[in-house]
């Protein structure tokens, strides 16, 4: 052993400090490391893990159809369908370097929108979503498609969605309601059915990366199918719908309503509201936008939170379902309720006579109650007070019927729920399936049935001191007319799945029987006699030729309004129903405010009245009732046009006079060649039209006159001065004494040459001039 | 007599030395199966990472960092085995000049190195890139190691225990901390207090050394609030998860999704995108993920065997440098393999310490299986046991 040239190996102190290492760094550190792992991946598991999922997992709504909503003929009043919603995800913009600037050209380019703000959100890089577009057509989701995939785009993105559409705008808007953004419904049927619409959606949850992205592989996905949403049947008619549309904008143009009008048409069998209307409406496809009058008010307004305010103000002023939200004192269509009690309760009968001096002194009040006719309706039968309308009359009837009874009665036609409690003042509501049915307002039972003071009942005996919403109105009403018979109004007959499998079916809900069979008849013949009598009666501007109709008038005073502000303020209404002997459909019509400057002098029976009657004529031949010819009050003188082309002048003569017409030749060829008005137009009996042998009538633009105040016939020979043709639903009396109330061309109006205007007779007799 | 006159020519006569003993077949086989699960994992780990980068280096290529990493472990495996064949004499011979030529590279670096994150760590040779700090760990093993040996016998003393050491450290230390390079300095300082501790300091230094370090930590902590906030981010790193604790929150999430048996090899799902440095620093927490605790502690495990081996290796060197190079490059993988899993599982404060054979990284692994090339070399001259 040659220690010198041999280098020493480790002494003792180095291998003992060499295991000394050996032993921190190759057993105690590891030991350490073993136990902090077993801690984090054992013990902690499941909390890291379900953080971690928490991270990775994204949940994708996967949205089922909203259901399609139907009239009850099976037209489409609501349906979904696919669009799209594009997106950014500036970050993968970012990662993959995309040319924001070509990105934001183009968005814009196809979406209409400023490239500029595009470009701003394409630049918030630390973002995975950011919105550009909302709800957008197929087209456009397809162009931008091509788009994204032409430049292999992953920045650019495009999410499902749907979007709802009212193939009919605005008709029936109150009804059918809209849905937001995130569809859900939030006005009549699509909120009150929001959840059966929309079924369950389904949810994809998938693992993600962290900028939202699909994982290169699926690594976790699970999908929930959602239950698709029912489609609905509702028991609306969209033509119906349109002619109660129709003539109650006419109507409001006609007697510039300055505060709306609403109208309900319900089947008085049943229940089902077959149309539901209130003005001003707004279509369903852009439920923000505010009509032109509000804008301009909007416009002028001194601040943004002022127009803010005055926007959402006019918006939900819009969407108010007056016929359902609205609570107003019926007046004297609230008669019909009170004499169908009375005569329930037999306190009246057919042939008592009652007396009217002109005012009537009730217990509790300090001045008489007034009837509308100041000289008074002197002796009258029960018919006759009906009739009049006569205010003194049915307090009469009130105080006979007294006041217990008439709270149980109201309580019966479901008015009011009592509660137990005598002093809380009362209220109901018929339970429709709709959003947004607002409850009547009664006095308490201590108040209404006090003995010392009986002006409560007084009142209410002609429809004042109390409010109810129209709906309730004519629920009752119907009930007087059916026979007796409350129905719980309602609106979705039936749900159906998609395949068409019907999945709930609502069958009319019968509440009670309030009057009998026999009362309702009677009831059915007094109110005929409102609408069918030319002379006595005040709802004779409702009357349609060839059809037998009955109903009430009504002129409410806004009592409380005049008690704060001193102002006259009236709602006109007039409730019919069709046919008279056999009902059918019940139908209510009210006007919120006439203004003083229409000419047409307020009340339910001028203003009201006509427009029921126009309805009706519209609405009773469409659900299949056959107009009856009957030799009578009013002769209906509107006859056919018949086809004349090719004929001999001769034989074009004959086959006119035959259908009641007169005629005009221009021109002198053989043949007839062309007509005026065009074959198969309803015109008035007697008119004169032109028949063309070798020429051609006029491609003129003619100016409708104003006809206001003028006979039938003189309406008639006007119009044919200009080419024009006149026409009416309204029976028209021989002795000429009916006015022209409301014609469907507004005066100064350009018409093609040869057209028809409509027009609605009313009476020109002055004695039924009052506020009934 | 062949373990004698080989023992007896030592390094003086290398001529002589025309035999020497086989590898050590354990720690050679520890080694390679450590590194082909490593370059495994970066196949895993960074496949997302890669293909989420269309515009940046590897093109949307999702193999771009296997092939690489691939690349240099086979590179580095011929690199072992040749090194292996460099008898230690040499080592020793060059070991100084390595220093000097180490100490160079790392004044280089602030001057001319390249920059990433903020800090001047690289040094660039043709394509390449290179941590002089992974050399100088070696450099200083190397130097401090032929010191040692030259010192034998006045280590006890201050003027040769401990002055020469406090310059090549105090030196190094200066040049890493200008880059910064506080991990590197932290396993530098480490690994050199190591090497002294083996030369035969007296335990009193260390006890001074640890008390001076410690009183340093806690000014520090006090009079600076970027290392403070490093602190309470450490203990609570939810109460940051979106920024300074979200790599850690997100190791950790990563760590603990793994459970008992994992996610299965390749089904990580941490990997995409969520968890920041996932097939470098944090390579260790994708293998938790995906192979669960059984991988984790099968891993840890033969890491622990390659150490013990590789002390093992160290306490049968017949001659003083071959012990103090291989029980101070196996300190090193120690303190490197601890503090990577020790921050990943933030067990302490987070900090960039690459895992050996894991972490993606070309020039570190080939330096890296160059140093195991070196254990292997010292365990040819051992004398199997018979």
């Amino acid at each position: 052993m040659n220690q010198k040239s041999s280098p020493p190996g480790p002494d003792r102190q180095m291998l003992r400090r060499a295991i000394f290492l050996a032993l921190i760094f190759g057993v105690l550190c590891f030991a350490l490391l073993l136990a902090r792992l077993y801690v984090l991946q054992i013990v902690e598991h499941e909390r890291y893990e379900s953080l971690a999922i928490r991270q990775q997992l994204r949940e994708v709504p996967t949205s089922t159809a909203r259901g399609t909503i139907y009239d009850r003929n099976g037209s489409v009043l609501a349906l979904s369908a696919s669009v799209d919603n594009v997106y950014l995800s500036p970050a993968e913009i970012a990662l993959y370097d995309e040319d924001t600037d070509l990105i934001a050209a183009e968005l814009g380019r196809i979406l209409d929108l400023d490239p500029n703000e595009i470009k701003k959100k394409a630049a918030q890089a630390g973002s995975w979503y950011v919105t550009v577009a909302r709800k957008i057509e197929r087209e456009k989701a397809d162009e931008i498609r091509v788009f994204k995939d032409c430049f292999d785009l992953r920045g650019v993105r495009l999410e499902a969605d749907t979007k709802r559409y009212y193939p009919y705008s605005a008709l029936a808007c109150h009804v059918i309601g809209f849905v937001g953004t995130d569809n859900y419904g939030l006005e009549g049927i699509e909120a009150r059915y929001n959840d059966a619409l929309n079924g369950t959606a389904g949810r994809t949850v998938r693992a993600t990366n962290a900028f939202g992205s699909d994982l290169l592989y699926a690594c976790f996905e699970d999908f929930e199918p959602g239950e698709s949403g029912l489609d609905l049947v509702t028991t609306l008619d969209s033509t119906i719908q349109f002619f109660v549309e129709k003539h109650l904008k006419q109507a409001v143009a006609d007697y510039d309503i300055q505060n709306g009008a609403g109208a309900i048409v319900m089947d008085v069998n049943t229940g089902a509201i077959l149309a539901m209307a209130s003005l001003d409406g707004y279509d369903l496809n852009h439920f923000l936008d505010v009509s032109s009058e509000a804008k301009a008010v909007i416009e002028k307004a001194d601040s943004e939170e002022e127009a803010a305010r005055l926007l959402t103000e006019a918006q939900s002023r819009q969407w108010r379902n007056k016929a359902l939200s609205d609570t107003y004192e019926p007046g004297s269509t609230f008669k019909i309720i009170t004499l169908s009690m009375a005569l329930e309760e037999g306190v009246v009968g057919l042939q008592d006579s009652f007396f009217c001096g002109g005012s009537v002194n009730v217990i509790g009040r300090t001045t008489p109650i007034r009837c509308w006719k100041s000289g008074g309706h002197g002796s009258q039968s029960l018919t006759q007070a009906v009739q009049h309308s006569c205010n003194a009359a049915f307090v009469a009837i009130g105080q006979r019927v007294g006041a217990e009874t008439f709270y149980r009665y109201c309580e019966a036609f479901g008015f009011l729920n009592k509660t137990g409690n005598p002093d809380e003042n009362l209220s109901a509501v018929t339970g429709i399936d709709l959003a947004g049915e607002s409850g009547s307002i009664w006095w308490s039972e201590n108040t209404f049935c006090s003995p010392r003071n009986q002006s409560q009942l007084a009142a209410a005996s002609f429809g004042q001191t109390f409010t109810i919403t129209p709906l309730q109105l004519i629920t009752a009403v119907s009930a007087c007319v059916n026979g007796g018979r409350l129905m719980q109004p309602y609106i979705v007959s039936a749900l159906r799945d998609p395949d068409g499998k019907i999945e709930y079916e609502r069958k009319p809900t019968f509440v009670r029987q309030v009057i009998s069979e026999e009362t309702s008849a009677t009831v059915r013949s007094i109110l005929e006699q409102v609408v069918g009598d030319p002379l006595d009666g005040t709802g004779r501007n409702a009357a349609v030729a060839g059809y037998r109709i009955g109903g009430k008038t009504g002129t409410s005073e806004k009592v409380s309004l005049e008690a704060r502000t001193g102002e006259k303020e009236y709602i006109v209404s007039f409730i019919g129903y069709a046919p008279a002997d056999e009902p059918q459909i019940a139908l209510l019509v009210f006007l919120d405010t006439p203004s003083n400057e229409s000419g047409i002098y307020i009340s339910g029976g001028q203003m009201a009245a006509p427009v029921v009657g126009a309805m009706l004529a519209d609405i009773l031949p469409y659900i299949g009732v056959e107009a009856q010819r009957s030799p009578g009050a009013g002769e209906h003188k509107d006859v056919l046009m018949p086809a004349l082309e090719g004929l001999t002048y001769e034989k074009a003569k004959q086959k006119l006079k035959e259908a009641g017409l007169r005629c005009r030749r221009i021109g002198e060829e053989d043949l007839v060649t062309a007509q005026l008005p065009t074959p198969g137009i309803v015109l008035a009996a007697d008119t004169e039209v032109i028949v063309y042998l070798g020429t051609e009538p006029s491609n003129n633009w003619e100016t409708i006159p104003d006809l206001s105040g003028m006979s039938y016939e003189e309406a008639r020979d006007t119009l044919s001065y200009y080419g024009l043709y006149i026409r009416t639903n309204s029976p028209v009396l021989a002795d000429g004494s009916q006015r022209i109330g409301s014609q469907s061309a507004a005066p100064g109006s350009l018409r093609p040459h040869g057209d028809v205007v409509q027009v609605t007779l009313i009476s020109g007799d002055d004695s039924l001039l009052g506020k009934y | 007599m062949r373990y004698e006159s080989a023992r007896l020519s030592g390094f003086s006569a290398p001529a002589v030395r025309t035999a020497r003993g086989r590898l050590d077949m354990n720690y050679l086989l520890l080694v390679l199966l450590l590194l082909v699960i490593g370059v495994v994992l970066v196949l895993s780990s960074s496949y997302a990472r890669a293909y989420y980068d269309p515009g940046g280096v590897t093109g949307g290529n999702s193999a771009y960092y296997f092939v690489r990493q691939l690349l240099f472990a086979s590179l580095g495996v011929a690199l072992m085995l040749l090194t292996a064949r460099i008898p230690m004499e040499i080592f020793l011979r060059y070991a100084l000049p390595f220093l000097i030529f180490v100490l160079i590279l790392l004044a280089m670096v602030p001057l001319i190195g390249v920059k990433a994150n903020g800090s001047r760590r690289w040094l660039g040779v043709g394509g390449l890139t290179v941590q002089p700090s992974e050399l100088a760990k070696l450099a200083v093993i190397l130097s401090f190691s032929a010191l040692i040996v030259r010192f034998r016998g006045r280590m006890r003393s201050f003027r040769f225990g401990i002055l020469p050491f406090l310059l090549v450290l105090g030196a190094i230390v200066g040049l890493l901390v200008l880059e910064p390079h506080f991990s590197a300095s932290i396993i530098i300082l480490a690994v050199g207090a190591s090497m002294l501790f083996l030369g035969g300091v007296p335990m009193g230094w260390f006890v001074a050394a640890f008390g001076t370090a410690g009183a340093a930590l806690a000014v520090m902590l006090t009079f600076f609030p970027y290392a403070s906030s490093r602190i309470n981010t450490w203990r609570d790193p939810f109460s940051s998860s979106t920024d300074e604790g979200y790599q850690i929150v997100q190791s950790l999430y990563t760590i603990g999704s793994g459970g008992l048996s994992g996610l299965g090899l390749g089904g990580s799902r941490q990997k995409f995108l969520y968890l920041p440095e996932e097939h470098n620093d944090f390579i260790f927490s994708i293998l938790c993920e995906e192979l669960g605790f059984i991988g984790s502690a099968l891993v840890l495990l033969l890491f622990a065997l390659l150490i013990l081996r590789g002390y093992w290796i160290a306490l049968h060197c017949r001659d003083r440098f071959s012990f103090l190079v291989c029980a101070g490059i196996t300190t090193l993988l120690a303190i490197q393999v601890f503090f990577n899993v020790a921050v990943v599982t933030n067990l302490i404060p987070c900090t960039g310490i690459s895992l050996p054979f894991f972490s993606y990284g070309g020039t570190a692994l080939l330096i890296q299986l160059g140093e195991m090339g070196i254990v292997l070399s010292a365990s040819r001259d051992i004398l199997e046991e018979r």
